[in-house]
């Protein structure tokens, strides 16, 4: 579904300064209907990566490609959630998850349909009427989450997407959007610096090296899906922890 | 702790406007200047003006200037401060020539376009324009270049055309500064509308002014600026409205 190869992405700031390398030869590829994580520290490069495979940057070397078609901007087979939720402001919660529909040219019969059917799947029945600022964080990204399934893509692209909520809040998402997997058998790339998060979450695990990012190690996480109850008491989900810790400890890795 | 009793807004801008006059009736009573009108005499001048149909027939046509102006501000200045929030580029280009309007003393203006055009309603909306200008396109070219980056993502990822990424992203995101320059914009052509009656084309409120002066009128020259006062607040009041309206909808997430 998603296949990057030897990806190259090179930031040129201005004249005076060295060329800055994001990614150097990045190879990526993900299946229909499997969630990949892509792991690494903090300005590694792994949004710029997402950037690349949404249509929204540029990149230098290499090939991307999504559904077989090469990457030229944004298309309709792709969605993004974002880290910091994004959602418009002055636009109630019916009015973001339709936005993609509406640019369209969807009817209002049609996103009306969708926004009750995505209201119902993310839990907030009654709030349809409400602006982003009167709802939690954990509220607003599950709107961030429906507007991106309003769409019906083919593929979600998540940027960090629970970065910014507290523990808890991000525990339920997660659930969430496990769940959410389960029904639709989307096919996600999701990017964190959350090992826990790529662990609880993913099929494989690409890791990346710091900048330039270089993948280091491509994980089968293994574990079943749907995802044992108890998950943190699964002795190969501990395990599959322990590992990813070793590996983003090696030399190379840093 | 005791709780303290607050005095309600009406009551403290009452006081204020009272303290005012008595300033002002304390400063006419000593200087004995006879052009320095006490309160009591432009009050009552003030009564007679409203009823005195040369007030409004001089609050039309100066008004007419400025709804010319501030319209042709508007509509050229909002979408030039767009361009240049915008593309960068645009913004640097233009960044000059809205600076020298900026920092011109504005009195020079009226004399300058008066070479260039016959004196008329055209050349008062011209300068009530020229006044407005670097506002608006000042405050709605930091609007839309300070709009999120990610909510452009938003527009492009979902598959805006550049025409709807302007109307339901750019523009609306970039709406509270927008309104606040067309607020601020407004004040500035009105300060154009009475300045060009005064310096250059005595027509309107501006003929009204000049008229009592020389007649030595000074409490109906009084009135009129009252009036004048009384204009501005209104409209600031009726943008602060109209911005307020809009503030409520795009409360920040």
């Amino acid at each position: 579904m998603i296949d990057v190869r030897q990806c190259r992405k090179v930031y040129r700031a201005d004249t005076t300064r060295e060329p800055l390398v994001v990614l150097d030869g990045v190879d990526l590829h993900v299946s229909e209907g499997e969630v990949v994580a892509v792991l690494g520290p903090s300005g590694c490069g792994k949004t710029t990566l997402l950037r690349i495979v949404a249509g929204l940057a540029s990149w230098e070397g290499g090939e991307v490609r999504v559904g077989g078609a090469p990457v030229t901007g944004p298309g309709r087979d792709r969605a993004m959630v974002f880290q910091d939720f994004a959602l418009l402001p002055w636009a109630t919660v019916s009015e973001n998850i339709a936005f993609g529909l509406s640019l369209r040219g969807a009817s209002a019969a049609e996103r009306h349909d969708a926004v009750h059917r995505l209201v119902g799947m993310i839990g907030l029945r009654g709030f349809e009427d409400r602006y982003p600022s009167q709802l939690s964080g954990g509220m607003q990204q599950r709107v961030g989450l429906a507007r991106a399934l309003a769409v019906e893509p083919r593929v979600l692209l998540l940027d960090e997407p629970f970065g910014s909520l507290d523990s808890i809040t991000r525990r339920g998402l997660q659930d969430d959007l496990l769940a959410l997997h389960q029904e639709t058998g989307k096919t996600v790339l999701l990017v964190t610096h959350s090992v826990d998060e790529a662990a609880r979450l993913a099929d494989r695990i690409v890791l990346l090296s710091p900048r330039p990012a270089r993948v280091l190690d491509v994980i089968d996480t293994g574990l079943p899906r749907p995802r044992p109850a108890h998950l943190e008491r699964d002795a190969r989900f501990a395990a599959l922890k322990d590992d990813l810790w070793e590996r983003l400890k090696q030399p190379s890795a840093r | 702790m005791t709780e303290r009793r607050r005095w309600p807004l009406w009551a403290l801008r009452l006081g204020g406007g009272l303290a005012l006059l008595a300033l002002w009736d304390l400063g006419a009573s000593l200087s004995h200047n006879l052009l320095l009108p006490r309160p009591g005499p432009t009050l009552v001048a003030l009564a007679h003006l409203v009823f005195d149909p040369a007030l409004w027939r001089a609050l039309a046509i100066s008004n007419q200037a400025l709804a010319l102006g501030f319209l042709g501000a508007a509509l050229v200045g909002v979408p030039l401060g767009c361009v240049a929030g915008h593309w960068p580029r645009a913004g640097r280009w233009l960044d000059p020539y809205v600076n020298v309007l900026v920092v011109l003393p504005t009195p020079v203006l009226p004399p300058v376009i008066f070479m260039l055009m016959p004196p008329g309603l055209w050349a008062r909306a011209l300068v009530v324009a020229l006044f407005a200008l670097p506002i608006v396109v000042q405050y709605a070219e930091t609007g839309v270049r300070r709009v999120d980056a990610r909510l452009r993502d938003v527009a492009r990822v979902f598959g805006a055309t550049p025409l709807q990424a302007w109307r339901r992203v750019l523009l609306p995101a970039a709406a509270p500064d927008l309104l606040l320059g067309l607020r601020l914009g407004l004040s500035r052509a009105l300060e154009g509308m009475v300045v060009v009656e005064l310096l250059i084309m005595a027509v309107g409120v501006g003929q009204l002014l000049q008229d009592y002066q020389a007649r030595f009128e000074s409490p109906s020259m009084y009135a009129v600026i009252l009036v004048l006062m009384a204009e501005s607040a209104l409209l600031a009041r009726l943008g602060r409205t109209l911005e307020g309206r809009r503030q409520r909808l795009s409360v920040a997430a």
